[in-house]
């Protein structure tokens, strides 16, 4: 019953959190535990109180302070410096302009919205098809959850009480795994349909391409030196990165208005709180699944089909690519890590920090994914292209993010290398 | 004029959210220059946390009157706009009837009526109800922590006021943003 | 009844052990009328969220650290006197006094929850990087504990930033150097590697580490007086069993640490001068009990 309330709120559009709320009470009620309503807004609270979670305001000023303060088109024009002189090499430049963001940058889909508006036009003017235009700068936006930061990795590791920067390093090879996968499909299209040429920038334009972005390129080796070498923590590194972001597109860019700021906070507190509030709504109902024992019988069930990680990650992948055409990124974390990681952990023996990477970027993909694919209708809209002439572009890559996740699922060491 | 009521208390909201945004970003800030000078302070970090709560609580409630949560709009997206209107109602109901829920939870946990009886006798109060929410220390920074629980409350009603006036006052809402 | 169990340690540890030999045990002794289901590694949320669940009687039982219990009930705080046990097995002599079973008398009206006996885990040890050959080599530098009362008065005795931390996010801390130092215990040293990325293992045996086995005082009121002897007596033998698993292992982790070949120093009392007497002071006022535990310390000697 309790899932049936679940699944009909979810469809009615109820919000994701409140959804969350409902399905835990309603279980409470009909266990006859009504002891627990007395815990529920001491719940709501107390899964607030991680420190990692303060990483996710702090990734989302970043990137406000990124946007307006001019630092993504010098990345574009670093990134114009390395490869941008190959044939195709636009669809380049935007790969790797892309997993320069991605360093920067923790959530797929202010990725896609910065980029797409960036890259999209200036593909389309050099004659690229539109549809692959769009298709390449979001497919390059899956990039931000798995090369760190990442938010979703922060909100995973909060819910799997393992540490953040361990989770961190655990994205490092398959993102750029990933990164290689979409280089080889830009490669293969490019056989199919003649790409325009591309041209090398001159060596005085190459200099101040690079000089000008090296401030910005400050702020990912902030952040991923920070958490590697062990200067801050990650949500320290956010912080650190937000000052820099803030003093490089103020002073040395002349892009960024201090009087701005009061809007950008309020775009952060507004959108952070979007997301914390699902991780409230979700420890609520990950502790009355796990107090009714609710993961434990549930495994019973999978058990009994396979006892071999691999095929059970496998299910997993295929139910989660369903899952995620209808419910997107972190909101997906949020909802199925409660239920399966116990399973993945307790039945299966898989390390939480390989379970992390291939769950959030299943359902990451979710984002490009229909009829529900908000990475998708953001990558349209920025770029004036059609949803379907997106998707016929696509498909290579979400093939290629398959197979790297079936590579992901059956290699734990590609996760576990640099932890 | 309630709708009026419920956007200024959703403005207020939102600015308080965006100040303790601004509060965190200082108190981390602070805590790597305090240790990088040897003098690392040590509730720093329990005070950041409590400011990201109140952070989320106001903006969750301010997300209540701009309808900014998230939600899967498969189906309303798919219905004829009659039928949109009345899930929308529906689902207007569901939230206050949850914001009713919260009021209630709150309710419970800080028995205000039994601490009144118990003449603000904290002691008297757990006696009478073995309930400890006015004895509970936060960790670090020596105050009862019954005062960061308090922005509970503030969610509580703020999206009792926000999702009642939703359900009360629905043609206005169009004109919204 | 199907009672609910919570602690913080992994399956393996001792204390997760104890707590399913205690639950197989009732669930004998009652012929079946009594489980328990056993939520290892804060599966329901920290001690803190434990302990609130235990006041409102949504969890039955806990094992928890005795320091999660002592900033509610300052009282408990006395079992940190530094230095009040000489090595690990007095400690357990003291833990099994009647001065520190009366200790627990208080706690359901204080803190809602009924502490059916003592268990523990190793002594406090420090783990550093760095060379730390005196008190001064500690002074200013970042050390991570555990946030309650007693040890946070006794680093900042010492001049150290004491800096606190929760365990899954120690490791990590410490190999990158967010902080200079952690207070922890030899199995912990040993088990999660902290060696790894320290220069200097200070066997310091500074502080006694204890842990309660917890009933919700609300349940508790709604056992009959048989239950109530039956589950108390049990789970005051389990708990109790941990005291003796400590004393067999503890030598064997540290021995494991020193061979390890990092620098390997053993000091006492004197190596931290004045600061006991100053949080013996201190607590003098805080707990009432620290008078009467002192004396049983030197009666077990
Ligand atoms: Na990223
Ligand atoms: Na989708």
């Amino acid at each position: 019953m309790t899932a049936i309330v679940f699944l009909a709120t979810l469809i009615l559009s109820v919000p994701v959190a409140i959804v969350l709320v409902i399905a835990a009470v309603w279980y409470i009620w009909e266990s006859g535990n009504t002891v627990l309503y007395d815990s529920i807004a001491l719940k709501m609270f107390g899964g607030l109180e991680n420190y990692g979670l303060l990483a996710i305001p702090l990734f989302m000023l970043t990137g406000e302070l990124m946007n307006e303060g001019g630092m993504t088109k010098r990345l574009i024009n670093a990134a114009r410096v390395f490869v941008g002189g190959f044939r195709g090499g636009l669809a380049y430049i935007n790969l790797l302009a892309n997993m320069f963001m991605a360093a920067i940058i923790g959530s797929a889909t202010a990725q896609i919205a910065v980029m797409s508006r960036a890259m999209v036009p200036a593909m389309e003017e050099e004659g690229y098809d539109k549809g692959f235009a769009a298709a390449t700068t979001a497919a390059g936006g899956l990039l931000a959850p798995v090369i760190p930061p990442s938010m979703m990795f922060v909100i995973y590791g909060v819910l799997a009480q393992i540490p953040i920067g361990e989770m961190f390093m655990a994205g490092i090879i398959p993102g750029l795994l990933l990164a290689s996968s979409f280089a080889l499909v830009i490669t293969a299209i490019g056989w199919v349909h003649q790409f325009p040429k591309g041209s090398w920038l001159t060596r005085r334009e190459a200099a101040s391409a690079l000089r000008d972005a090296l401030p910005a390129l400050l702020i990912p080796f902030s952040i991923i030196g920070g958490i590697l070498f062990g200067i801050a923590t990650p949500t320290e590194s956010a912080a650190i990165a937000s000052l820099i972001a803030f003093l490089v597109g103020w002073l040395f860019y002349g892009e960024l208005k201090p009087s701005h700021l009061g809007e950008m906070f309020k775009r952060t507190a507004a959108n952070a709180s979007m997301i914390i509030f699902m991780i409230a709504a979700a420890s609520v109902f990950g502790w009355v699944i796990i107090y009714e024992e609710v993961p434990q019988k549930l495994a019973g069930l999978i058990t009994a089909v396979t006892s071999d990680p691999f095929l059970f990650l496998l299910i997993v992948n295929a139910a989660l690519l369903v899952v995620g055409m209808v419910i997107d990124g972190i909101a997906a974390i949020i909802l199925i890590t409660p239920i399966l990681l116990p399973i993945a952990m307790g039945s299966y023996d898989i390390s939480p920090y390989q379970f992390g990477v291939v769950i959030c970027l299943n359902l990451a993909l979710g984002l490009l994914t229909p009829p529900v694919g908000i990475g998708l209708y953001i990558a349209s809209a920025m770029s004036n292209t059609t949803p379907g002439a997106i998707l016929k572009a696509l498909w290579p890559f979400l093939l290629a993010v398959a197979l790297i996740l079936v590579l992901l699922s059956y290699f734990p060491v590609l996760s576990l290398l640099l932890i | 004029m309630l709708y009026q009521l419920s956007r200024s208390w959703a403005k207020l909201e939102l600015w308080c959210s965006a100040f303790l945004a601004l509060m965190i970003t200082l108190l981390i800030l602070l805590n790597v220059v305090t240790r990088y000078l040897g003098a690392a302070l040590f509730w720093v970090d329990e005070l950041a946390i409590y400011a990201m709560v109140w952070m989320t609580f106001f903006g969750a409630s301010a997300a209540m009157h701009y309808r900014t949560s998230v939600s899967i709009t498969l189906l309303t997206d798919a219905v004829p706009p009659a039928v949109k209107v009345i899930i929308e109602k529906l689902v207007d109901l569901i939230v206050f009837a949850f914001a009713i829920a919260v009021v209630w939870f709150c309710w419970r946990w800080f028995s205000p009526l039994e601490l009144v009886r118990a003449g603000f006798d904290t002691v008297a109060f757990q006696g009478a109800t073995f309930n400890f929410i006015y004895a509970e220390p936060t960790s670090t920074l020596g105050l009862p922590k019954y005062m960061f629980w308090s922005v509970m409350w503030f969610f509580a009603f703020g999206a009792t006021f926000h999702s009642a006036v939703h359900l009360l006052c629905w043609p206005v809402r169009e004109a919204e943003q | 009844d199907e009672f609910r169990l919570g602690l913080i340690t992994p399956p393996p540890h001792i204390w997760t052990k104890a707590a399913e030999a205690f639950g197989a045990e009732l669930a004998e002794k009652s012929g079946g009328a009594h489980s328990v289901s056993v939520f290892p590694a804060r599966q329901l949320g920290n001690e803190a969220e434990m302990l609130q669940q235990l006041q409102t009687g949504a969890l039955d039982m806990a094992f928890m650290t005795v320091a999660e219990v002592s900033n509610r009930a300052p009282n408990l705080g006395a079992f940190y006197a530094p230095y009040l046990a000489n090595d690990i097995a007095h400690a357990g002599r003291i833990l099994r006094s009647d001065t520190a079973k009366s200790m627990l008398s208080p706690l359901p009206g204080q803190v809602g929850v009924v502490g059916v006996g003592y268990g523990m885990a190793g002594l406090r040890q420090i783990v550093s990087r760095g060379d730390v050959s005196s008190m001064a080599d500690l002074e200013g530098r970042k050390l991570r504990i555990t946030p309650f009362a007693p040890i946070l008065d006794f680093y900042k005795a010492v001049g150290a930033a004491p800096t606190p931390m929760p365990l899954p996010s120690v490791y990590d801390a410490l190999a990158n150097g967010q902080v200079d130092a952690i207070d922890m215990d030899a199995e912990l040293i040993w088990v999660l590697k902290y060696y790894e990325h320290a220069d200097t293992i200070l066997q310091s045996d500074h502080m006694m580490f204890p842990m309660v086995g917890l009933v919700s005082a609300r349940v508790w009121a709604g056992l009959s007086e048989q239950d109530r002897a039956m589950i108390g007596d049990l789970m005051a033998s389990h708990v109790d069993s941990t005291i003796d698993s400590y004393i067999e292992k503890e030598a064997g982790w540290l021995q494991q640490i020193k061979d390890t070949g990092k620098t390997f120093t053993k000091v006492d009392a004197s190596f931290f001068g004045d600061v006991i007497d100053e949080w013996n002071v201190a607590w003098e006022q805080k707990s009432e009990s620290l008078g009467d535990l002192r004396t049983t310390a030197s009666e077990t000697r």
